[in-house]
């Protein structure tokens, strides 16, 4: 591979400077990584020691970089000993990480909308990725984002004022964050949460498809979550003709393209072949991951 | 390190190898630092603070491994069946060794086959190239005498030693499997099959169950213990190996669950020539360059003036 990887992941090792509890065992954390935060990009992820006494570290995607502050934000849900022992870190406390690793997103400019499928602790890359190109100087993107959780959202829902054309009426509510900076966003769940749509995220996103056929055409999806959400978002474009990236999960030991232990099958142009998960992704086209 | 970024090691580091001079007797190993660039991606990691880099195990043809999940954490170390995924030898020799910076550091092949055709192949191979040392990881099952593995028949691991040993005059390292009876004997008769020295241990068999879903959590079923568990057990073994290889000067490298320099230091002490440091990477990057300043720091309280002096220095109970 040459030398041109070089020096391109950074080892921060900052103090949390905040942390939000939320129902379910989720967490929103701050850490001060001025390195991490300086290079970071929507869908790439750090390689987290959550406590000495688990040495090995956890991926985590980004959620938020503030560059100039110097520090990251993420958002996670504890699924055992790893993340119980992360969420235990005290404000003040020191974390250690490895990142910004992997690729990240890249939204094609010549796509009119941005359509973003966020469930469950795949919602973090969708917001750093949404603020991103509302934010992005060069590009008019019109990013419309979807959110799915079966916890309670880890963000103060509001009633949102920006209309969407064909999104079921019991999905009112929205991502305050989003809206603010005017970017709609609409939430499902199969539980019955205020204002949340009760039902699959990729209802949403197929139904918001279905009712701008003028857009069909010029839209991209992007998605992140658990498996069957990635499989139905793959299936929805294929279905509608169009291009999806995934940012994918797997087991992790190395992070940074040593071990082969987060490989998976790509189907590209010359065939089945493994790629890391870590560095070659863990964003993918779609029709790289799922055959349709 | 020294202010332009450029390494500097401690000059009583420096050791030899099978007549190679290395930097350090710390040694990357095989299967945790991909094909030799992987790690300098983080800054502050560099190839010149060890040794030698032992590079991903490499077979005939490529091969795309084993199914996820391929890694798992377990208590003190992991499990993995990463299924020898590699690009295959033709690919190795031809695009990636040209791109490695010999300047930096020792580089060191890790030759794998299912039979012992395919392991001279390889072995052929990495000899016509510019690559340092081969390393033979004979732990791989052997396909034509019903997948049982090379490395846990000693008649084998010496069959295998051999051919390779006919086709190439790099220094010659057979990787011991711990997953045998009698360590030692298998060691000897690698010696006397060719091997210019011996890698102790690779790692052990193990497996871990999801109890909820009913099912193994490794894809292949069965992986490789490596890390902090399995280090009492290497240390023995690198003991073991060490009574009889000492009498063909014959070096180790020693393996399994090296973490800091303490660690390093007993594996040292127990045999070893040079000490390999896999598992330890995934904890913490920069691992190398903490075990070298500890063994610096050890040498300096001890008035001794070569890591040298610490090989086999382990007196009687
Ligand atoms: C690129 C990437 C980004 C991720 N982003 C987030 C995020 O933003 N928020 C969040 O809550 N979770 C995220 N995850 C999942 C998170 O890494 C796992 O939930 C976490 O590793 C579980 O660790 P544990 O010790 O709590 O659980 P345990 O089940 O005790 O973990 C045991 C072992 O399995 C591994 N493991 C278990 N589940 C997963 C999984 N889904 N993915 C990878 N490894 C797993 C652990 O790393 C550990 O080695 C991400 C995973 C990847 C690969
Ligand atoms: C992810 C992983 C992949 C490995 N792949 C190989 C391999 O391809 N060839 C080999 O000889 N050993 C392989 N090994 C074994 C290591 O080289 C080493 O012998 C073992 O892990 C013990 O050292 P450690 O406890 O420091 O990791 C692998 C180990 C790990 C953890
Ligand atoms: S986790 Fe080691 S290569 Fe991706």
């Amino acid at each position: 591979m040459g030398k041109e990887n070089r020096n391109t992941i950074f080892i921060d090792e900052g103090q949390v400077h905040a942390i939000r509890e939320f129902p379910d065992q989720q967490y929103i954390m701050r850490i001060e990584a001025p390195k991490v935060a300086a290079a970071a990009r929507p869908g790439s992820f750090v390689h987290v020691r959550c406590d000495p006494k688990i040495p090995m570290r956890r991926p985590i995607s980004l959620m938020r970089a503030n560059a100039d502050a110097g520090w990251v934000e993420i958002y996670f849900k504890v699924v055992g000993d790893g993340l119980a022992a992360l969420s235990d870190t005290a404000i003040g406390e020191c974390v250690n990480m490895l990142g910004p690793i992997g690729n990240g997103f890249s939204p094609n400019p010549e796509s009119k909308t941005q359509l973003m499928i966020g469930g469950g602790v795949g919602i973090p890359p969708m917001l750093f990725l949404a603020e991103h190109l509302n934010s992005d100087p060069n590009y008019d993107w019109s990013p419309v984002v979807f959110m799915g959780s079966e916890s309670p959202f880890p963000f103060d829902l509001k009633a949102s004022k920006i209309a969407l054309n064909g999104i079921p009426s019991d999905a009112t509510g929205c991502l305050p964050e989003m809206e603010d900076c005017g970017i709609p966003s609409r939430l499902a769940s199969q539980q019955s949460y205020e204002g949340a749509h009760k039902g699959f995220v990729t209802d949403l996103a197929a139904a918001w498809l279905l009712a701008n056929p003028e857009l069909q055409a010029s839209t991209e999806i992007f998605a992140c979550g658990p498996e069957q959400m990635l499989h139905a978002a793959a299936k929805l474009a294929s279905e509608f003709g169009i291009d999806a990236q995934l940012c994918l999960e797997e087991y992790m030991a190395c992070a940074v393209g040593g071990c082969a232990g987060c490989a998976v099958e790509v189907h590209g142009p010359n065939g089945a072949s493994m790629k890391r998960v870590c560095v070659d992704g863990p964003v993918f086209k779609a029709r790289e991951i799922y055959l349709q | 390190m020294v202010a332009d970024g450029s390494n500097k090691l401690d000059p009583r580091l420096t050791t030899e190898f099978c007549g190679l001079p290395l930097a350090s007797p710390t040694v990357l190993l095989s299967g945790c630092v991909g094909f030799g660039e992987e790690y300098t991606r983080i800054e502050g990691f560099s190839n010149t603070d060890v040794g030698a880099i032992c590079l991903k195990g490499t077979t005939g043809k490529l091969r795309h491994g084993n199914s996820p999940h391929r890694v798992y954490e377990t208590p003190d170390g992991m499990l993995n069946a990463i299924g020898l995924q590699n690009p295959g030898v033709d690919t190795v020799v031809d695009t990636i060794l040209p791109d490695l910076d010999f300047s930096e550091t020792r580089f060191i092949a890790n030759a794998c086959g299912s039979t012992i055709e395919e392991y001279v192949y390889v072995t052929k191979r990495f000899n016509d190239s510019n690559i340092d040392a081969i390393e033979i990881n004979i732990s791989c099952p052997n396909v034509k005498e019903g997948g049982v593995s090379f490395g846990n028949d000693p008649d084998m691991s010496a069959r295998v030693v051999e051919a390779c040993r006919n086709v190439t005059t790099k220094p010659l390292i057979a990787k011991l499997s711990p997953n045998q009876t009698d360590i030692a004997y298998n060691a000897s008769r690698c010696i006397e099959a060719g091997a210019d020295s011996l890698a102790v241990i690779n790692t052990m068999m193990g497996m871990a169950i999801d109890i909820e879903k009913r099912r193994p959590i490794i894809g292949n079923v069965q992986g490789g213990l490596s890390g902090p568990a399995i280090k009492p057990i290497a240390l023995l073994k690198v003991k073991q190996v060490y009574e009889v290889a000492r009498k063909h000067n014959v070096p180790i490298i020693g393996q399994g669950g090296i973490c800091n320099a303490t660690d390093a230091i007993e594996f040292l002490l127990a045999g070893a020539t040079t000490v390999g440091i896999g598992t330890a990477l995934f904890y913490d990057p920069l691992v190398c360059i903490d075990i070298n300043r500890g063994i610096g720091d050890y040498l300096t309280q001890h008035k001794m003036a070569s890591v040298r002096q610490l090989i086999g220095a382990l007196e009687s109970p």
